[in-house]
């Protein structure tokens, strides 16, 4: 994180300042950033416009919840600052509603894992991933179950079928979850109790999964028994539904990977 | 024993002559003790350094009481934790002394995980003259000794040693970050993101659980505990801070489980876990008048200010009671506030410490800076404040003038015994010459740890891996 001397790119500032406000860097340009090794914050931000800001902060928030080091313990407090800001989001977004299925520039520099950050949206606002947004219209409900979305052509058949995550997410996932570490006061017979192991045969299956990982089921990065089914009238509830897949889902996502 | 060399050397006044940096090093927290004699250093690499004040001399009245390494120990080491696969840090999190009671010195030190309570003590004597072995250790031959002697105790070099007296370990699920001695000297407190726990110093195979803000369902959780201390004079107080930027005071007479759930149930017996004297009714033997009553200290959110970041630059570091009890100070990303303990609706005081960063929170949450935690001090008078800042440098506010300073803790702009130099830094339009512009603050220069001498103006810094001791001026 912190840079030897290597002169860190701000490349999400960058690029949404690049248009914006050239002249403004060009100001504060006599002390350059990053010139003695340690490193710098980059120039006016406050010019970004709301939607600007918040996709990037929703960009990095995802970055930071996915990135860890195995081995190392995660900081409880840091996850959780986390993950409320993205609950923040979430809610800013439903908020802003109709606007976010015009604007294309919403996602644009989001990697597609920002596209986990979908539901409780209103039935007839289809909230897509750029990938995702031509020819999908129609393509309606986020009706339940709640499921994160992909940009992925093949699944555009039916409206009520969740789109499937890249396997690389959903193995990241569990795997940050184990290094989590939340569930460590739990009895682990508990959290295995529950869990349908019939599913785990399938030799597709990421290797995560298949080793009986600790947070097999739901990517909730802090969840524990929770696999059902989540109708979408619990969303509210204040849990992370963004992050859940349940079991259908599952099934149907190893459907689709298999086919792939 | 040679007295062990730490390589840390430091010039008493300003300057440091530490030439390498290796992260082991990192000063993770400094302390001093309660009469000011020795500061304590815990840095990344599990080791604590105590230094010691020199005895003030009549030949050199210039060299007024420097600090000079006096014990290093390996505190904790690495350990792993082989049900989670994951590595336990050495690194020490907090240390606090106890106040001395005898010729040894105790402090408490702790990682993530686990407490220990060292002994420090002298030895400047030692016997000699045994029968059965031989100045070197050697074993003599029984037969041939021909005549007794009494071993008599013979002066030596003094030796500082340290040892582990107690060790309080498996009682933390979450990251320790905080640990506080209670006054009645019987007792401590352990706090983790979310319980804290409270000790009796002589007992380690048990600990009470006095705070537990964790959810049944791990999902609801949103706030977690970020500090806790108890009241300096009153044994039953203790107030720990929140991710959220609240503040809550307990009473540990009110309930044995002091949290939100159980706010009001009935006295609980607390006589196995306090050992202090049983004149516990009405407070009496504590110095309290009046009832206490668990209150939440929280500052009502200004609607025009919220950001994405609100609730993180919200999250309380560090949390301090004043020496006289009366105050408790806290400190967030932006500022420090200073709260009087009869009202809780708002802080008595708000200092910002480096408002200028309010417009770069965006990119100091990309670079993780957002997330750091500083601690604040109180002098021993509590009259000034003091907390650290980006780029070396570090704030002090005095409460009654009102007036701040701005001081940087650096190699390169300190001279041995020269006053220090106030600095600025320039916020928008023409910078003048001694001034540094927001853009070129150094974050990864960090200042996150300082303490102050409990009755003179004497304070140490940590700057990274680099300890700076400043003093008053003198005459």
């Amino acid at each position: 994180m912190l840079g030897r001397g290597v002169k860190r790119k701000w490349s999400c500032l960058a690029d949404l300042e690049a248009e914006a406000l050239p002249a403004e860097k060009q100001k504060n340009g006599e002390e350059g950033p990053g010139d003695e090794g340690g490193f710098h914050v980059a120039p006016s931000e406050s010019d970004m416009s709301h939607l600007q800001q918040r996709q990037l902060v929703l960009g990095l928030c995802l970055e930071k919840l996915q990135h860890y080091q195995a081995g190392v313990e995660l900081s409880l407090r840091r996850s959780v600052l986390l993950i409320n800001t993205l609950r923040q989001i979430q809610e800013d977004m439903q908020s802003d509603g109709v606007e976010t299925c015009t604007s294309e520039t919403l996602l644009n520099d989001v990697n597609a894992d920002s596209c986990l950050l979908r539901d409780d949206v209103r039935e007839d606002m289809p909230v897509t991933c750029p990938g995702c947004s031509e020819g999908d219209g129609d393509d309606l409900p986020l009706s339940p179950p709640l499921s994160p979305e992909f940009p992925s052509q093949e699944a555009n058949s039916s409206a009520d079928q969740p789109r499937s995550l890249p396997p690389a997410t959903i193995s990241s996932f569990s795997d940050a979850v184990n290094a989590m570490g939340y569930l460590s006061d739990l009895a682990l017979d508990d959290i295995f109790e529950d869990i349908d192991t019939s599913m785990y045969e399938t030799s597709d299956l990421p290797s995560a999964w298949a080793a009986g990982s600790l947070w097999p089921i739901s990517v909730s990065l802090w969840a524990d028994e929770d696999v059902k089914m989540r109708p979408s009238s619990h969303a509210s509830a204040g849990s992370l539904q963004s992050c859940l897949m349940d079991l259908n889902e599952l099934d149907h996502i190893m459907e689709i990977l298999v086919k792939s | 024993m040679e007295e062990e060399s730490d390589t840390r050397k430091i010039n008493n006044s300003f300057l440091r002559d530490h030439n390498y940096a290796t992260e082991a090093d990192i000063i993770s927290t400094v302390e001093f003790n309660s009469s000011g004699e020795l500061l304590a250093t815990g840095d990344k690499g599990g080791r604590v350094v105590v230094f010691q004040r020199e005895q003030e001399s009549k030949s050199q009245p210039q060299r007024r009481g420097e600090y000079n390494v006096y014990s290093t120990f390996q505190s904790h080491e690495p350990e792993f934790d082989y049900l989670k696969s994951l590595e336990i840090e050495e690194k020490i999190n907090k240390i606090k002394w106890l106040p001395q009671q005898h010729a040894a010195y105790f402090l408490l030190s702790t990682n993530d995980k686990t407490v220990k309570l060292w002994k420090i003590s002298e030895r400047d004597k030692r016997p000699e003259g045994y029968n059965l072995k031989d100045e070197d250790g050697r074993i003599r031959n029984p037969l041939t000794i021909t005549s007794l002697r009494v071993p008599v105790l013979q002066p030596m070099d003094l030796m500082v040693e340290a040892t582990a007296r107690r060790v309080f370990s498996n009682a933390h699920t979450y990251h320790i970050n905080s640990i506080s001695v209670n006054s009645d000297l019987q007792t401590f407190i352990s706090t983790d993101d979310l319980r804290v726990n409270l000790w009796n110093l002589e007992i380690t195979d048990r600990s009470f659980n006095i705070v537990d803000i964790k959810p049944a369902n791990m999902e609801e959780l949103t706030e977690v505990i970020t500090s806790a201390e108890f009241h300096p004079q009153q044994c039953h107080t203790f107030a720990y801070s929140s991710s959220k930027g609240s503040i809550r005071l307990c009473d540990m007479r009110q309930a044995a489980l002091c949290d939100k759930h159980c706010k009001y149930s009935p006295l609980a017996d607390h006589r196995a876990i306090l050992q202090a004297s049983a004149e516990q009714e009405g407070g009496e033997g504590w110095g309290c008048e009046e009832e206490e009553v668990e209150k939440d200290f929280e500052e009502p959110e200004d609607p025009s200010t919220r950001s994405f970041f609100s609730e993180i630059i919200s999250s309380i570091s560090d949390v301090k009671f004043s020496h006289n009890g009366r105050y408790l100070m806290t400190r967030d990303y932006l500022t420090v506030k200073v709260w009087d303990l009869q009202m809780e609706n708002k802080p008595l005081e708000t200092y910002q410490v480096h408002d200028y960063l309010r417009g770069k929170l965006c990119s100091l949450y990309e670079n993780d800076c957002i997330f750091d935690k500083f601690e604040c001090v109180w002098n021993g008078s509590d009259s000034v404040i003091m907390t650290g800042s980006y780029n070396n440098f570090f704030r002090m506010f005095d409460r009654n003038t009102k007036r701040d300073v701005t001081l940087e803790a650096s190699r390169e702009n300190s001279k041995p015994r020269a006053i220090l130099k106030p600095r600025k830094v320039c916020v928008g339009g023409k910078r003048r010459k001694d001034e540094i512009s927001v853009d070129s603050l150094d974050f990864s220069k960090k200042i996150l740890h300082t303490t102050w001498h409990p009755h003179e103006n004497i304070i140490a810094v940590a700057a990274t891996n680099n300890l700076y001791i400043f003093q008053d001026k003198v005459n």
